[in-house]
């Protein structure tokens, strides 16, 4: 059964590699059938993992009649398909957004104030001098209301290069990224498809 | 046409082939390339080394992604638990995907084929699958109390009852929690454990967002990172010269060429090396990409030199 799987995977990951030499049904049937099998898994696991537990046990088995409150609000998203009663998927959007609300001081403390601080260091070696300028002068940079000219203009280029450094960088972690999902799938064929590898 | 014209309007198809044949060629016959673990790797390795034989210390895997992602994360993720059976430490998984879930359960599979002797709900426990809906709400009620926030186990059974809860109460109680994803970088449980909390998060993530990391491990938000494949395969090699040997790690040891003989590749099984295996191929084809990034480059001077 095993082998049969190995096989019918091999299969489609090279009817999804002959995209690489153009468009064609092989590819097509490939990527159709894996669209239809993420919404097949999805739909009954969700239903027995999140439904049955969180909302029919408690209601009907515990008897939590509350939890019905929730439930009618969580269905009223789904008339966001009717025209006549859109309306009324607001409220449970409106609710999730008081929930946000909530997490605003969470969030200002971990990704705003902590960070901030880590960038107000004495500048005490060459580490912390190159923050104290790759910061001041990419704020600068994204300052629009003084024209970037002359020695503001110089020292706001700056904040350029500091920009480019920093997509170069991102850059090279994604070319990594892409040719390692290569790497996995050639892993597989030569390895567990072909036996190959050692 | 000269030889830069031709470059510039090659055919995409002869470079898909190329890339190919560097990530193939290296597979089949590997060149053994060294790899030199960096400093979020071997902070997030020395974290998870600090709760060996702790019964009052657990590591919380949180698996966030789904299989696209697995050529990167899922050696991680074997890596990791790995660690935690050699080292004795309790683990815990959770899955907020559907097919997360899947994912813990198959790598504990993996890895459980060689440590016959740990037991679901003594050694480790795997949560399963709980809504992303509910995540932040378990989140902080984790801080409170696990076994109420989380209540059952993949299997259905309650947690209170478990042996592996026994000194085992919240976040004071687990040494580490590692986010496994590939589009955000332990964010969450960084805001909400985290802040609010003090339980100290590390991740491990796919190349795309690794760089984003940086600022976070700056501020030590983030105790550690496994970035890519890269992270795995570095991650991989200090578990196989640290806490396979049951040896304590030491950054005099990662140099010491002596010492590191004892663990050629060549003995390690291949679902412990597999990341080490692919970053051959990766320097293969970022070599062969460095090398059209030049060629591409000398070409289009030279042909607006020729326009000139």
């Amino acid at each position: 059964m095993e082998t049969f799987g190995v096989w019918i995977a091999a299969i489609l990951t090279l009817f999804i590699f002959s995209f690489l030499y153009k468009e064609n049904p092989f590819y097509r049937f490939a990527e159709h059938l894996l669209v239809g099998v993420s919404a097949g898994y999805i739909i009954p696991y969700t239903y027995y993992n999140v439904f049955v537990p969180y909302a029919w046990n408690p209601i009907i088995n515990k008897h939590e009649y509350i939890l019905i409150l929730p439930a009618i609000i969580g269905v009223f998203y789904i008339f966001r398909f009717s025209r006549k009663l859109s309306w009324l998927s607001r409220y449970p959007i409106a609710f999730s957004m008081g929930i946000v609300g909530m997490y605003v001081p969470l969030t200002m403390q971990a990704n705003v104030l902590v960070q901030m601080r880590s960038a107000m260091l004495p500048l005490t070696n060459i580490n912390t001098i190159l923050i104290f300028i790759g910061t001041v002068s990419i704020l600068l940079y994204f300052f629009f209301s003084k024209a970037h000219k002359g020695l503001y203009g110089k020292f706001t280029s700056i904040g350029i290069w500091f920009m480019m450094i920093g997509f170069g960088s991102a850059f090279g972690y994604t070319v990594m990224a892409r040719i390692s999902l290569l790497i996995g799938r050639i892993q597989f064929l030569l390895k567990d498809w072909l036996h190959l590898m050692k | 046409m000269n030889f830069f014209e031709r470059m510039q309007n090659l055919d995409r198809r002869y470079i898909f082939i190329l890339v190919a044949v560097a990530v193939i060629l290296p597979l089949i016959f590997p060149l053994g390339l060294p790899t030199y673990p960096t400093p979020p790797v071997e902070s997030m390795f020395q974290h998870i080394d600090a709760a060996s034989n702790r019964k009052d210390k657990a590591i919380l895997m949180s698996i966030a992604h789904d299989p696209s992602t697995m050529p990167e994360l899922y050696p991680m993720e074997i890596s990791m638990l790995r660690h935690c059976f050699e080292r004795n430490i309790k683990v815990f998984l959770i899955g907020f995907f559907p097919q997360a879930a899947a994912i813990a359960e198959m790598a504990l599979k993996e890895v459980l084929e060689d440590y016959p002797d740990k037991s679901a709900g003594v050694d480790y426990c795997n949560f399963g699958f709980k809504p992303s809906a509910i995540m932040i709400p378990i989140i902080l009620g984790m801080g409170d109390d696990i076994s109420k926030a989380i209540e059952t186990d993949a299997q259905g059974n309650k947690l209170e009852n478990l042996p592996i809860m026994q000194n085992i109460k919240n976040y004071d109680n687990i040494q580490m929690v590692v986010e496994f994803s590939g589009g955000s970088f332990g964010g969450v449980w960084i805001t909400y454990a985290r802040a609010k909390f003090g339980v100290d998060v590390g991740c491990g993530i796919t190349a795309v967002i690794a760089a984003q990391t940086y600022p976070y491990l700056q501020t030590g938000q983030l105790k550690g990172s496994l970035g890519g494949l890269k992270g795995a395969a570095e991650y991989e090699k200090l578990v196989d010269i640290f806490a396979k040997p049951q040896k304590t790690f030491s950054r005099k040891k990662l140099t010491d060429k002596q010492y590191l003989k004892q663990f050629p590749l060549s003995k390690t099984t291949y679902k412990y090396k597999k990341a080490r295996i692919g970053m051959d191929a990766q320097a293969v084809v970022h070599i062969m990409i460095i090398v059209f990034i030049i060629l591409g480059n000398i070409g289009y001077f030279v042909m607006k030199g020729q326009k000139k």
